[in-house]
């Protein structure tokens, strides 16, 4: 069981690597110019977060657009990458009006595969300036959102392609390790 | 990118330190050869533990450097060479406080601090290893360390190649950085592995610029002394908290404080609640962007929650992008402005990579601000009860 992490310069990044370790999964930071070597033989893909806006061009991302739109297995984005997600299945990535840093309550809309097992309300933490936010043209579901935030977790229509706004891999989410086990999970099957 | 050397994140894979002891004395073997190295420490947990473990490899091929930089706390100088001469490593102490201070002069930008620490540091131990005939340096840099400032968000003083710099060239030494996939609960169990003594192992995270990135603004001789004793005053009295908090210390800055308006004190601390504004800016971490803002203390009204510290936070924030920091008065001299602020920070965290400040009694607080009072230069005390992020564990 592999799952590469594509590292875009996230404090975090690392810290998904090392999750999913303990988790029995094994990983390794990959530079999004190499995504599409890493993912041959990988049986999933997790994009982590980083330092810019995907309103600042895509350039940074190499093949990462292409692969969401058409892989055919799953991904996982974390925050920057579940924006990038948001942007490229047709909905908007705008500056928050409430930039949520830190401690955050996210309330579920609908479990899917990914969030199961976590309960209808959690505490996560986030840290993001710029949010995903619906056109009523984008092809995905929402699975979770927060006060201030509408879309903390997404699912593409018809695809085990996820994003969520909020951090999973680090200690202060408690049930970041069940998302990142369901995720596991659904590479497995 | 290439910004980032990971060349084998396998190290975090279910952590052995047996096994990663063995693989690293090989590694080291190999790249310091038939020469010597050189390693500076600071007492702390990461570069002892990294002595040691270079020790094992290289025995008295290693020469281990203790900078006294002048940013060190009251009798740290003397603790840290018990600590050292225990583990049987050859110590030289290097007395240069001068260099730093003087480097410092004028600066009062925390990058521009930090690049200067670093830039002195290193040529002081260059100078010195190079005298003692060692061409490689080890040092002690782990995960956080190299993920902060490859994201910008600080220098830290011991990240060198990751942004590209020859120190070959620059400093004449090759660099060796056997713990760069760690992280601070590994190092920790390294440390019992290897022998280290335990109060060495579990000491708390003291910065490898020390008391400069709490000293917020310009460096003065005043300033200094200030945050010496407030420092002492505070490690003492949270360390007999059960459990002590994971980190805690103090910082100074000038009490130039000036209320806030109404509404950001209404919001944020409720109808009798009050808001004020410091002028020295301070380092954060927002949405993985570095962040360099200001501080807002507050005084919370008798209708607030005190339990709701991340609550008062977030509301703050929302009122005013700009902040980075949020502060609990905890006493002040009325009406007037003293000299300066004394801010205690105590976190709780797994690796430091997020943090949350520590539940402190009131009375713990109050305590340490009457104390830190003492001295009549001091004219608030405050309580930093800022997540990591936005804010970040220190505060330069």
């Amino acid at each position: 069981m592999e799952i590469p992490v594509i590292f875009l310069g996230g404090q975090y990044n690392h810290l998904i690597v090392r999750a999913l370790k303990e988790i029995g999964v094994s990983s390794r930071l990959v530079l999004p110019q190499a995504a599409m070597d890493a993912v041959k033989g990988a049986n999933g893909l997790i994009m982590g977060g980083g330092p810019y806006s995907v309103n600042d061009g895509l350039a940074r991302f190499g093949a990462l657009p292409e692969i969401v739109e058409s892989a055919g297995f799953p991904i996982l984005g974390i925050c920057l990458s579940h924006q990038l997600i948001g942007k490229i299945l047709g909905g908007e990535v705008v500056k928050g009006r409430r930039p949520e840093y830190g401690r955050t309550v996210i309330r579920v809309i609908d479990e899917d595969d990914i969030l199961a097992g976590v309960g209808s309300e959690f505490v996560a933490w986030a840290s993001h300036n710029d949010e995903v936010v619906r056109t009523g043209r984008e092809r995905f579901t929402v699975l979770a959102e927060s006060e201030f935030c509408g879309v903390e977790a997404l699912r593409a229509e018809g695809r085990e392609v996820y994003g969520v706004q909020f951090h999973p891999e680090v200690a202060e989410t408690p049930v970041g390790k069940q998302i990142l086990k369901n995720f596991a999970g659904i590479c497995k099957s | 990118m290439g910004v980032c050397k990971i060349s084998d994140p396998g190290a975090v894979e279910a952590f052995d330190p047996a096994r990663f002891t063995e693989e690293k004395v090989a590694e080291i073997r190999r790249f310091v050869g038939d020469g010597k190295a050189a390693i500076a420490t600071s007492g702390g947990v990461d570069s002892t533990v990294c002595a040691a473990l270079a020790h094992r490899a290289l025995g008295e091929r290693l020469v281990c450097f203790f900078l006294d930089t002048g940013f060190m706390r009251e009798g740290e100088v003397e603790e840290v060479k018990g600590i050292l001469t225990s583990l049987g490593l050859p110590l030289r102490i290097l007395a240069v406080s001068d260099r730093f201070m003087a480097a410092l002069k004028g600066k009062s930008d925390a990058e521009a601090k930090r690049i200067a620490f670093r830039e002195t540091f290193y040529t002081v131990l260059g100078e010195a290893a190079k005298a003692e005939g060692c061409d490689v340096l080890i040092q002690g840099t782990i995960a956080p360390d190299w993920i902060e400032t490859a994201g910008g968000i600080k220098t830290q003083h011991n990240v060198l190649e990751q942004l590209g710099v020859d120190t070959k060239t620059s400093f004449g030494f090759r660099l060796l950085e056997p713990l760069l996939e760690l992280y601070k609960d590994q190092v920790r169990r390294l440390a019992v592995h290897l022998g280290v003594r335990l109060d060495a192992s579990q000491r708390q995270p003291f910065p490898g610029p020390g008391l400069m990135v709490r000293c917020i603004g310009e460096v003065t001789e005043e300033k200094m002394e200030v945050l010496r004793k407030a420092t002492a005053v505070v490690e003492g009295e949270l360390s007999r908290l059960d459990p002590p908090p994971k980190q805690y210390f103090a910082a100074v800055t000038e009490d130039d404080r000036r209320e806030a308006d109404s509404r950001m004190a209404r919001s944020a601390v409720g109808p009798n609640g009050r808001a004020w504004y410091l002028g020295a800016r301070v380092t954060g971490v927002k949405g993985d962007e570095r962040a360099y803002g200001r501080m807002v203390v507050v005084e919370p009204g008798d209708q607030a929650d005190p339990a709701d510290l991340l609550g008062i936070v977030e509301r703050v924030i929302h009122e005013d992008w700009g902040v980075v920091r949020v502060l609990l008065a905890v006493e002040g001299r009325g009406g007037e402005k003293g000299g300066y602020a004394v801010i205690v920070r105590a976190v709780e965290t797994r690796d430091f990579m997020t943090v949350k400040p520590t539940p402190v009694p009131r009375a713990a607080l109050k305590r340490i601000a009457s104390r830190v009072m003492e001295d009549p230069r001091v004219g608030l005390v405050c309580y930093d009860i800022t997540s990591k992020p936005p804010a970040t564990v220190e505060f330069e």
